[in-house]
């Protein structure tokens, strides 16, 4: 019996997983799918570019595919370093292999999926291999890309060699089951978003209309680079904590696997750990570490008393960079951004919250209204909204004490970024943050610092218009009163009239307040 | 202590020039008023009579509350203005209509939209300038009559008469709504003053020639006294003439002499002007019934207003000092019973003038 039920068996791999799976990594809903896959190459080209030191620069181009419902080309070409050949197979043909994986930097991508699984995407859909010219070091390398499904393995084709002067990325793929729409989805405001958190960066979209938009680059370098650190202790999981064990290569005993892995881990800590966790042999080798025993090191971390992890490794836009973005962009009547300093969630990762609040002029020209526009590393989440914890403190948020009435309706843009070593996103398709309490408590704070600028602003607004009403409703009677007092008197009713209208001048002005209360 | 037509004018003139200086050191034009309200209104025991209080209103132009109303109140003094110079008078309602106008082409709004508007200025007017609106020549509707021993100079329209109020046949001299300008008691004869509340009980004591008879004024206000008929009144208690009321015994009659005797509300800020604190009230009362018995048969019965207007007199400090009034109004209360002047004549027409006669020579009256 048992047998018969186990002919069925079979080994499957990532790839395969993943093929039958793909909405788990994002692809679900033809607009998304084709955003989808704009997102991953494009976060790989900016990560390479600013890794390698490079102002970036974007091509995107999509062609409809002659009279095939749903079938575009896609076109993407970076400016990057390139990809060795030695390494553009598995770069654009192997589930999870990276330079990303298990590194704690700010980076856009994490999991190392994105890439390859546009190119299964592509042969999937299409049974087409994706196309990919690569340059670096004085060459120019054309391949034909595909996957080997059952093995998760890059089937690789080289078709030409030839010299080339200039490094880059040209990555050519044929999709099907995808649809190009501007809208709250596509890959228009995708990338408009990508722009505006990315003011170092310049991208050019060809539409399916042959329609070709740019956004321009705003700052003229690169930002800091992010550096990598060693995870914190807090914020590890068993299931982290047997990987990196895996591994391991130098250290032969827990003991100094834990110092040399984490930071903050002291030889005085692994006394203090050996202490809550007795029942450990922390001079076994790491390799053989079992589940059991990296809970019960889990458990022991969260009972010592630890140095913060360092949270100078972290990279934001920047305050003066999203300026330049807003005004740029919208030319808002005000733009507020609020800085904030680095946090740590989970008491071992680092993270930082950037708010900027962009209200009227030029977000009303737009007819913006209560538009939110949500970043992690810089990476626009277009998707997922709802679940977003984000969206969620946005939604919480008591606009009214911020002169706000009703957040939908007023002409407002808010861009909110959150930078991470490692950003708490809901699920693989990491469109949406998970409610991880310090976050979201930061996300409020910098909120709130935000909208205390717009209320300032908003109030003076308010008070201004006050004083200029008032103005007009007393002012409209200066005439009449000037006769009367004239007639009452025998004075001149001009002279009377110029002080009268002199008066409501001086005492109905900008910052003056309220006149009734000073007569 | 009045103003005449004379110090008004000045009065408007120096309201004008104190707003004009208050422009000229830079500050926004105002005019202080007395506040009109219930608590800033008293009985003045040792004058008699209701008097406003020290309470005082600031009216600003620099106000988005009360530009308008300023610069109304502004316009009315200007125009009254010109009705003193022109000598010519008007009623509130002539004023209005002089008043409306558009403010301009470029504003789309006139200068008054309603007589209520312009009504409740005038009395902010009156009583920051301590001046009735008469003295602004603006009159009101007549109501009262007098006849008796007096002769009166009256300059009117450019024009001077003498009105003998002894030769007014059957309807009476009609008391103007202005007294005091314009206007001078010649000669004087009579003896005292009464005041009946109805027109029909002054009708039939001309007839019987009560004032002829009695050397006295007979006054009738018709009901509630206009602002002329309490001037007069108080000219005449001026002179030294007693004042002596008959009323119906009930709500309305009580209110009619409490208003000659003590003055109203609205006019308090003129206090004894317009207040008769020596008027007596000699009838009628539930205490008649037991003088008169046939009284008993006629009287009516009492409707709420009255019982509630008789416990809310006995409230107010200017009457329940009055220990012969507390008895009334509690006669009143017990019985709930009223009885109309018109009773008097129940048995007899003539009746009338022997009751008022025997009250008046007997003292057999109220405070």
């Amino acid at each position: 019996m048992a047998e018969d039920m186990f002919k069925q068996f079979r080994e499957h791999s990532v790839a395969e997983f993943f093929k039958k799976n793909r909405q788990m990594l994002g692809f679900s809903g033809k607009v998304r799918s084709l955003t989808m896959i704009v997102h991953e190459f494009t976060t790989n080209s900016l990560d390479a570019c600013e890794e390698a030191g490079i102002l970036p620069e974007l091509y995107v181009k999509i062609e409809e595919l002659d009279g095939k419902k749903d079938h575009y080309r896609m076109t993407i070409k970076d400016n990057g370093p390139g990809i060795p050949k030695s390494h553009i197979g598995k770069a654009l043909g192997q589930m999870l292999a990276g330079t990303k994986f298990h590194r704690y930097i700010q980076q856009r991508g994490q999991q190392g999926i994105g890439a390859a699984a546009c190119t299964m995407f592509s042969y999937v859909t299409t049974g087409q291999s994706t196309k990919a010219v690569t340059s670096y070091s004085g060459k120019s390398i054309t391949a034909d890309i595909s996957i080997d499904f059952k093995r998760n393995k890059p089937l690789i084709t080289v078709l030409d060699e030839s010299p080339a002067e200039q490094t880059g990325l040209t990555v050519t793929s044929e999709f099907k089951d995808v649809r190009y729409e501007r809208g709250n989805y596509g890959v228009y405001e995708y990338l408009r978003r990508t722009a505006l958190a990315n003011p170092h960066c310049m991208i050019t979209l060809v539409e399916p209309n042959n329609e070709k938009t740019v956004f321009p680059r705003s700052v003229e370098r690169n930002p800091q680079k992010p550096f990598e650190i060693q995870p914190h202790p807090l914020g590890i999981s068993a299931h982290d904590l047997l990987e990196f064990a895996k591994h391991n290569k130098e250290n032969k005993r827990i003991s100094s696997f834990l110092q040399n892995t984490f930071s903050r881990v002291s030889a005085g800590k692994v006394s203090e750990l050996r202490e809550m966790a007795p029942e450990l042999n922390f001079d076994k080798r790491p390799d053989r570490l079992t589940w059991d025993e990296a809970e019960i090191l889990v458990k022991a971390f969260s009972k010592v008393k630890w140095i913060s992890p360092s949270t100078d490794s972290l990279v934001p836009i920047g305050k003066e960079q999203i300026e330049a973005s807003f005004s740029n962009i919208f030319n808002p009547e005000l733009l507020v951004v609020a800085e904030r300093k680095p946090k740590v969630y989970r008491g071992g990762i680092p993270f930082m919250v950037e708010v900027g609040i962009a209200y009227g002029g030029g977000v009303t020209a737009a007819q913006k209204k209560g538009e939110v526009m949500r970043f992690a590393n810089k990476v626009p989440l277009l998707f997922d909204t709802g679940g977003c914890a984000i969206t969620e403190t946005i939604k919480d948020m008591d606009w009214k004490r911020y002169n706000i009435r009703n957040f939908d309706e007023e002409p407002i843009v808010v861009l909110i970024n959150l930078v991470s070593v490692h950003v708490p996103y809901t699920s693989a398709g990491k469109q949406a943050i998970s409610h991880e309490e310090d976050v979201m408590m930061e996300i409020k704070n910098a909120l709130m610092e935000a909208s205390r600028g717009i209320q300032r602003y908003i109030s003076g607004k308010k008070k201004e218009h006050e004083i200029a009403t008032k103005r007009k409703v007393v002012g409209r009677y200066i005439k009449q009163l000037a006769l009367d007092l004239s007639r009452l008197t025998g004075e001149d009713e001009a002279a009377v009239e110029k002080r009268l209208k002199k008066l409501i001048e001086e005492r109905y002005s900008r910052g003056e307040g309220d006149a009734d209360e000073n007569n | 202590m009045l103003m005449k037509t004379t110090n008004t004018k000045k009065k408007l003139e120096e309201m004008g020039k104190g707003m004009v200086a208050q422009l000229k050191k830079g500050d926004g034009p105002t005019f202080e008023t007395t506040l009109r309200t219930r608590s800033n209104t008293f009985y003045d025991e040792s004058a008699g009579c209701l008097r406003t209080g020290d309470k005082k209103e600031v009216r600003k132009f620099l106000s988005v509350a009360q530009a308008r109303t300023f610069m109304q109140t502004v316009a009315i003094a200007a125009k009254t203005k010109q009705f003193l110079a022109e000598d010519l008078h008007t009623s509130i309602r002539g004023l209005f209509y002089q008043l409306k106008f558009t403010l301009g082409e470029d504003i789309d709004e006139d200068l008054f939209t309603e007589q209520s508007e312009s009504n409740a200025l005038i009395e902010d007017l009156e009583v920051a300038l301590k001046v009735k609106r008469e003295d602004l020549h603006l009159t009101t509707d007549r109501k009262g009559f007098v006849a008796g021993p007096m002769k009166i100079r009256d300059k009117f329209g450019g024009e001077e008469t003498t009105i003998d109020l002894a030769k007014q046949g059957r309807s009476g001299w009609s008391i103007p709504s202005d007294v005091d300008n314009g206007m001078d008691i010649t000669s004087l004869d009579a003896d005292y003053v009464l005041v009946v509340e109805k027109d029909a009980l002054w009708q039939r004591l001309n007839e019987d020639k009560f004032w002829k008879k009695e050397n006295c004024l007979l006054v009738t206000p018709k009901g509630q006294s206009t602002r002329g008929t309490r001037r007069l009144l108080r000219k005449l208690a001026d002179n030294k003439l007693p004042v002596y009321c008959l009323m119906d015994c009930d709500a309305w009659g009580w209110y009619i002499y409490w208003t000659i005797k003590t003055g109203s509300m609205n006019l308090a800020y003129l206090g004894r002007n317009f207040a008769v604190p020596e008027a007596k009230f000699i009838g009628v009362t539930m205490s008649d019934i037991k003088e008169f018995p046939f009284l008993d048969k006629l009287t009516i019965k009492a409707k709420d207003v009255d019982v509630k207007r008789a416990e809310e007199m006995m409230g107010y400090p200017w009457i329940n000092r009055h220990k012969d009034w507390v008895k009334e109004l509690k006669l009143v209360i017990k019985t709930k019973k009223k009885l109309e002047q018109d009773a008097l004549q129940g048995q007899r027409l003539t009746f009338v003038g022997e009751y008022i006669k025997r009250k008046i020579d007997n003292k057999e009256w109220l405070s």
